[in-house]
């Protein structure tokens, strides 16, 4: 069940990939193919939203919870592999910033918003490793990332108004409700969306399981005296 | 008011009281972040003051810099609220004796007039060696006000945060930063507009708003942060 | 007619490590109203840890601890505000004088201040003295009234006269058996003083 899982996640993929360079058309007023790189750079830049949302969730689960480890364990993973995909979402960015505006970077909202993200979330993994005893690590660290979650919306809302205008294309999910795109460009965007959230979520279920033996390993010397 | 309120005040206020005692013996937060933000005003002064920067830039530049440097000096000096308990292991004690919501109050509180403290001293200070016109200096007084309120909020949270883990001194600036980055923001956009005498009805709004929900914030996880 | 004693501390299985080092590996126990529980054991057999999680100072990794007082059952959190606590990881401000020290924690407490003058003259300690001045015996009397200020059914007792001359002894000792006419306590590593009211030995494995 799960090897037939594993297959159809990868078939999903890989349809994705070949649906983004074969199958959609090339997006009007954009320099060459570098519109093709949005089918990736978008779904990671969602992927990794989802991730740090799932992690403040757990956080709060383990914190006003049951203090259950496991989801201490959860919230810590789902925010590791969310910085994967963020700094992913990010390059890929920059790439088609590059080609599009000429430069790699320049402090577009969205990159201020995903800079800070970054930085918040490497400083909550450096947290982590500063707190030798299990159980206070766990605490200090849900706490903050709830943090996290309670100061973004002022990053996500706030800070891009504040500047002012952006170059970044309107967001698929616009206020007026409305999808400008093509339907075939559509149908990839979907289907990587989807891919990669699945492929997120198997990650991180590998990254909890990791993570268990680990603290089984430490638990099983501690007290019964081996090696 | 209730029986249970008035006592939970007195907790809160006994904190302050205790806080601001042993400070007027030591007179640690004022040697460190007052001598800290009065050299570093010196230093910029002495490089960007009157003649070093152009006046179209003044009013961008300047409320930058006076931000940035209220930062570091609550950098250097507020983490201490909660750091001092645990070195010097008086923080065994207060778990046994403080409900951790009035003794967040009572530190938050404190942390607030030390900045209030530290604003009235060098921003006084700050306008004159800059020769800095200020075209609305009430709102110039409602960003610090409010900016400093968010500055204790934060970095009180994050100092009891850090105060549990190893090497805090330099931790409390990697997780303070991006922690305070958008009340750094708001404070900075409300202090050029007050030096530059535009007025945008929203942001002191936005403030009072991330104030509000640091501290919500603070109420709910600071006794999970504190207690085993 | 066997009455419940209306205060009860029971503790089962207790296991807590530190990273690799486990301290405590499954320890039980019991005490009741007027008896004294004694720990004693080997240098790093775990008798502080245990008192720790007994004072909701630390969490056990496994194991119940319950602890009922004048018949109600109390949660970690009104636990650890409800006992009595001396060990020499208790420090005081050193910037404030014994008296200051223990006004401040009577008002967290919100307990009465009345009894700070009483506690300090039974154990003679100076109350304008500054904290940070105090002889290490002189400390070991002044926690002994932080745990006692707000008449503490649960006394935990962790090398509780360290550092004491006799009459320092005598007197902190006559606390200890004053208490237990309505209280119960959890000793460790008294030193070679005779404890009163010994109802049972906790012996840990080192």
């Amino acid at each position: 069940m799960k090897t037939l899982l594993k297959w159809l996640l990868w078939l999903w993929i890989s349809i994705m990939i070949w649906g983004a360079f074969k199958y959609a058309p090339l997006a009007e007023g954009f320099i060459g193919d570098s519109s093709r790189i949005l089918f990736f750079h978008v779904p990671m830049a969602w992927t990794s939203f989802i991730a740090f949302i799932a992690g403040g969730v757990w956080s709060a689960r383990y914190l006003f919870g049951a203090r259950d480890p496991k989801h201490d364990r959860a919230a810590a993973s789902a925010i590791e592999v969310g910085i994967v995909f963020c700094i992913l979402a990010t390059a890929s960015g920059a790439i088609w910033a590059k080609v599009m505006w000429g430069a790699y970077w320049n402090w577009d909202p969205r990159q201020v918003w995903i800079t800070v993200a970054i930085l918040f979330y490497a400083a909550y993994l450096a947290l982590r490793s500063a707190v030798p005893d299990r159980d206070t690590r766990r605490r200090l660290s849900a706490a903050y990332a709830i943090l996290g979650l309670v100061v973004a919306p002022f990053l996500f809302f706030i800070l891009p108004r504040m500047t002012g205008f952006t170059l970044h294309p309107e967001p698929v999910i616009n206020p007026e409700g409305k999808v400008e795109m093509e339907r075939r460009m559509m149908h990839v965007l979907i289907l990587g969306s989807i891919g990669f959230n699945i492929l997120f979520f198997w990650i991180h279920n590998l990254r909890c399981r990791l993570e268990t033996l680990f603290e089984e390993r430490a638990d099983s010397t501690a007290f019964h005296g081996g090696s | 008011m209730s029986h249970t309120t008035s006592s939970w005040l007195a907790e809160a206020f006994a904190v302050f009281a205790k806080e601001w005692r042993t400070e007027f013996r030591t007179r640690y937060a004022l040697n460190t972040l007052g001598l800290f933000a009065i050299t570093s005003l010196v230093v910029v002064s002495i490089s960007l003051g009157p003649l070093g920067a152009a006046t179209a830039e003044r009013t961008t530049v300047m409320p930058v810099l006076l931000w940035v440097l209220l930062l570091f000096a609550v950098a250097a000096g507020l983490p201490r609220a909660f750091v001092h308990e645990e070195e010097s292991r008086t923080a065994t004690a207060l778990r046994l004796s403080a409900t951790p919501s009035a003794l967040f109050t009572g530190k938050l509180l404190y942390s607030w007039t030390v900045v209030l403290a530290l604003e009235l001293i060098v921003t006084p200070l700050f306008v004159a060696m800059m020769h800095l016109p200020v075209a609305n200096p009430g709102l110039l007084a409602l960003a610090l006000v409010l900016g400093g309120y968010g500055l204790a909020a934060g970095g009180t949270l994050v100092a009891a945060i850090i105060a549990q883990a190893r090497s805090s001194g330099t931790l409390f600036s990697v997780l303070a930063l991006p922690v305070l980055l958008p009340l750094l923001v708001l404070a900075i956009e409300l202090s050029r507009a007050a030096i530059a005498g535009d007025f945008v009805p929203v942001v002191p709004r936005q403030l009072l708003l991330y104030d509000a929900s640091v501290t919500v914030a603070g109420l709910l996880l600071f006794p999970a942060v504190w207690n085993p | 007619m066997q009455e419940s004693p209306p205060c009860q501390l029971s503790f089962q299985n207790l296991y807590r490590s530190f990273g690799r080092l486990a301290v405590l590996r499954g320890v039980s126990g019991e005490v009741s109203t007027g008896q004294t529980l004694l720990v004693t054991g080997a240098n790093g057999s775990g008798k502080s840890t245990l008192l720790k999680c007994l004072a909701g100072l630390m969490v056990p990794d496994r194991g119940e601890i319950s602890y009922r007082q004048d018949n109600t059952q109390l949660d970690a959190r009104e636990r650890r505000l409800a006992i009595g606590y001396v060990a020499p990881d208790l420090s005081f401000y050193e910037e404030l004088t014994v008296e200051e020290n223990l006004l401040f924690f009577a008002r967290l407490r919100r307990t009465s201040e009345d009894r700070i003058g009483h506690l300090l003259e039974r154990v003679n300690l100076p109350p304008d003295r500054s904290a940070g001045t105090l002889s290490s015996g002189m400390l070991q009397r002044l926690r002994w009234c932080f745990a006692l200020l707000h008449q503490p059914r649960l006394l935990l007792l962790d090398e509780p006269f360290q550092n004491l001359d006799s009459p320092g002894q005598d007197a902190t000792r006559s606390l200890l058996e004053q208490h237990l006419d309505e209280g119960l306590a959890v000793t460790a590593n008294p030193g070679l003083l005779e404890l009163p009211h010994v109802a049972h030995h906790l012996q840990l494995a080192g």
